[in-house]
């Protein structure tokens, strides 16, 4: 029994107690440390909330991470202070401590996120756009709501092949080529071609038919064709958009 | 004695000649935008920048000792042009975007307010006003496509109002209300008026008795500069879509007999001064041609907006002689000394580039474009529209341009002087470099 009124054994007992308290806690901080890093993976999962704290604005982050089926990261982000929604995102990697994801939305932001799980259990670290990078801080307020990208459709058999038509601009003709496919999985897929001054073959993103009406995006560029089938005229009658501008255009079958 | 009194003659003459060189939009009638002295090859520092309490669109001009310029908080400013102290500011009831005109000791201005004003160059004192029909922004439904589209919209584009140019005893100045006055210097009575069909803020140029000016109704005119009589006029492209393609912002410049204008059809057209006559034209695949062009050595210097192209052509025959990319938008006129031509730009920095390679020599940033307030630009300073052009509320876009040009964007043409660089910015400051 040591006697605690000892004020000389009481500073070597409190000594001795740090000592091995130290070392307890050492431990106790590594295992820690380790079901942290261990369950990192997990505990990605959710909905996450916060800013990124940018020169003169500070932006709202809403960030949905889960894992799918098969064990696959999937997300989507919202940025209100953008006008983005649901966005979906990209290049997912959650390893250890590290977690990190890109967007890509079709108002043209391109963005990247290096994040860190803390102890604390918020996740942050760095947003990065067109060069410029500051810090985000998101803490977890629930489970992960991910929306899901909308998904190309498969389209009616004699929608598939070769389509042409043209429109003008300010004068100018344009000249339209579309070649729309089936996969065997994945829906369709759409070629894009417009010939003016230049070629340009459009990024298809998105091909989708509902009914006898045919939507074709190209998010990246902003340009979006939606159309009607007629089928007893041969024809997918619709609009050529391009941002404000809205031009119709009719397609009809390549000889 | 008879030869001293010859030298301090021609001596007077040939100070007379450079002050009047610079001492009105582009430096002369003309509106060349060139510069005799020397330019700074090498950015040194700035002599000084003086504050003014709103955007400054306005390009400085100088007469003798004083520096002139318009603030969009309402002033024309008298600036001591070697310290840059203020000698006297006087108030309109507008914006001033434009450039005043220097000429018999008489400062004259156009103000938002829908006057010109006529003002003592040593004091700021009000000689006389003159009342035009009101100012206003050209105006289209569905204007560049943006919503509603049935809806008119005024042009947050249309920034400059058109800049008074002194001839014949007269000033002459567009004005949104759609004409071309002509009011006598010394009455400050209207001697004539040119109807147009639309917003005139391109600025006249002047020669040989002839005035020519662009009109936002799609035609560029040559009036007669004593009689007001038209003498010809050139079409233009239409847009009859989103009314992005159509309309003379541009000011022309007259040298040697052409008449050398940008249109926002995205053309730099090279006209026959006498007949309107068009020489040739160069295409800029539909980016606006906002900025006036310099015309030097036999060589045509003008810069592009969307496509942010600086470019030379031959002043003969418009075929290309150089071309630079730049970061963002130009709207500032380039104006060429020596063997620099500096042009502002609108993520707020000036450059100065070589005049036969184009090469970039230096440049200069605003604190405000430094400080990149929302991401507005990227790190290579070109504009990062994601960030400021997000929303769809209602009067988005127009915000959205704001925020764009609030980045301390140099609309102002630079004016050369003794080896000085002086533009004014939105960040408010009217700065001078060297």
């Amino acid at each position: 029994m040591v006697n605690l009124s000892n004020n000389t054994n009481r500073t070597m007992y409190a000594y001795a107690l740090g000592n091995r308290s130290s070392r307890v806690w050492l431990v106790l901080t590594f295992l820690i440390a380790s079901v942290l890093v261990c369950r990192a993976e997990g505990t990605a999962s959710g909905r996450w909330e916060g800013t990124v704290q940018i020169p003169g604005m500070e932006l709202k982050l809403i960030v949905d991470l889960a894992q799918d089926n098969r064990g696959a990261w999937i997300g989507s982000i919202t940025i209100p202070g953008l006008n983005v929604k649901g966005s979906p995102l990209a290049d997912i990697a959650v390893k250890d401590s590290d977690a990190s994801f890109a967007i890509k939305t079709g108002r043209g932001l391109q963005a990247t996120f290096q994040a860190k799980l803390n102890v604390d259990g918020a996740l942050s670290g760095d947003f990065a756009q067109a060069g410029n990078m500051a810090p985000f801080v998101l803490k977890k307020t629930g489970p992960a709501q991910v929306e899901l990208p909308p998904h190309n459709t498969a389209i009616a058999k004699e929608i598939e092949g070769e389509w042409k038509g043209e429109y003008e601009v300010l004068g100018y003709p344009r000249h339209v080529t579309v070649k729309l496919m089936n996969r065997v999985a994945g829906g369709a897929t759409a070629e894009f071609v417009v010939v003016g001054k230049k070629t340009t073959n459009l990024p298809i993103d998105l091909v989708t038919q509902e009914g006898d009406s045919l939507t074709i995006d190209s998010h990246e560029t902003g340009i979006s064709y939606e159309g009607r089938f007629k089928k007893d005229a041969g024809e997918i009658t619709g609009t050529f958009l391009q941002g404000p501008i809205e031009i119709p255009l009719v397609l009809r079958r390549a000889n | 004695m008879k030869i001293l009194r010859i030298i301090v003659l021609a001596t007077s003459l040939f100070v007379a000649t450079v002050c009047q060189a610079q001492s009105m939009f582009r430096g002369d009638t003309t509106h060349a935008g060139s510069y005799s002295g020397p330019a700074p090859r090498q950015f040194h520092g700035a002599k000084w920048k003086f504050p003014t309490g709103d955007r400054i669109v306005s390009s400085p001009v100088i007469s003798g000792k004083a520096l002139y310029f318009g603030g969009d908080d309402g002033n024309v400013y008298s600036i001591d042009v070697e310290t840059g102290r203020q000698i006297w500011k006087r108030a309109t009831k507008g914006p001033v975007s434009s450039s005043p005109a220097v000429a018999g000791g008489i400062v004259y201005a156009t103000s938002y307010d829908g006057k010109l004003y006529a003002l003592s160059a040593e004091t700021g004192a009000v000689k006389w006003k003159f009342a035009t029909g009101g100012e206003r922004r050209f105006e289209a439904k569905g204007l560049h496509g943006m919503e509603p589209k049935n809806q008119t919209i005024a042009d947050p584009f249309d920034v400059f109002l058109s800049s008074p140019v002194v001839a014949q005893g007269a000033v002459y100045f567009g004005s949104g209300d759609g004409n071309v006055y002509a009011v006598d210097v010394a009455t400050g009575e209207q001697r004539w008026k040119f109807k147009t069909g639309d917003v005139v803020h391109s600025s006249p140029a002047f020669a040989d008795g002839i005035l020519f000016f662009g009109s936002w109704d799609s035609y560029f005119y040559a009036v007669d500069a004593t009689t007001g009589k038209e003498k010809w006029r050139f079409h233009g492209g239409e847009d009859a879509l989103i009314h992005n393609q159509v309309g003379f912002q541009s000011s022309p410049a007259v040298v040697n007999g052409m008449v050398y204008t940008g249109c926002r059809d995205s053309n730099l057209y090279a006209l026959d001064a006498a007949t309107g006559k068009e020489k040739w034209r160069f295409f800029n695949d539909l980016s606006w041609v906002i900025t006036s062009p310099a015309v030097a050595r036999g060589k045509v210097f003008f810069a592009t907006s969307d496509s942010s192209l600086y470019h030379v052509v031959d002043a003969a025959s418009g075929k290309p002689v150089l071309k630079q990319q730049g970061n963002a938008y130009m709207f500032s006129s380039p104006a060429v000394a020596g063997d620099v031509v500096f042009i502002g730009v609108l993520n707020g920095t000036l450059e100065a580039r070589d005049v036969k390679t184009g090469e970039l020599l230096w440049n200069y940033q605003t604190e405000m474009s430094k400080q990149n307030k929302g991401w507005v630009l990227t790190a290579e300073r070109k504009f990062n529209v994601p960030f400021f052009y997000y929303s769809n509320w209602r009067e988005a876009p127009l915000v959205a341009i704001d925020r764009q040009i609030g980045i301390g964007a140099i609309f102002s043409s630079p004016l050369v002087s003794n080896g000085v660089v002086y533009f004014g910015s939105t960040d408010g400051f009217l700065y001078a470099l060297e």
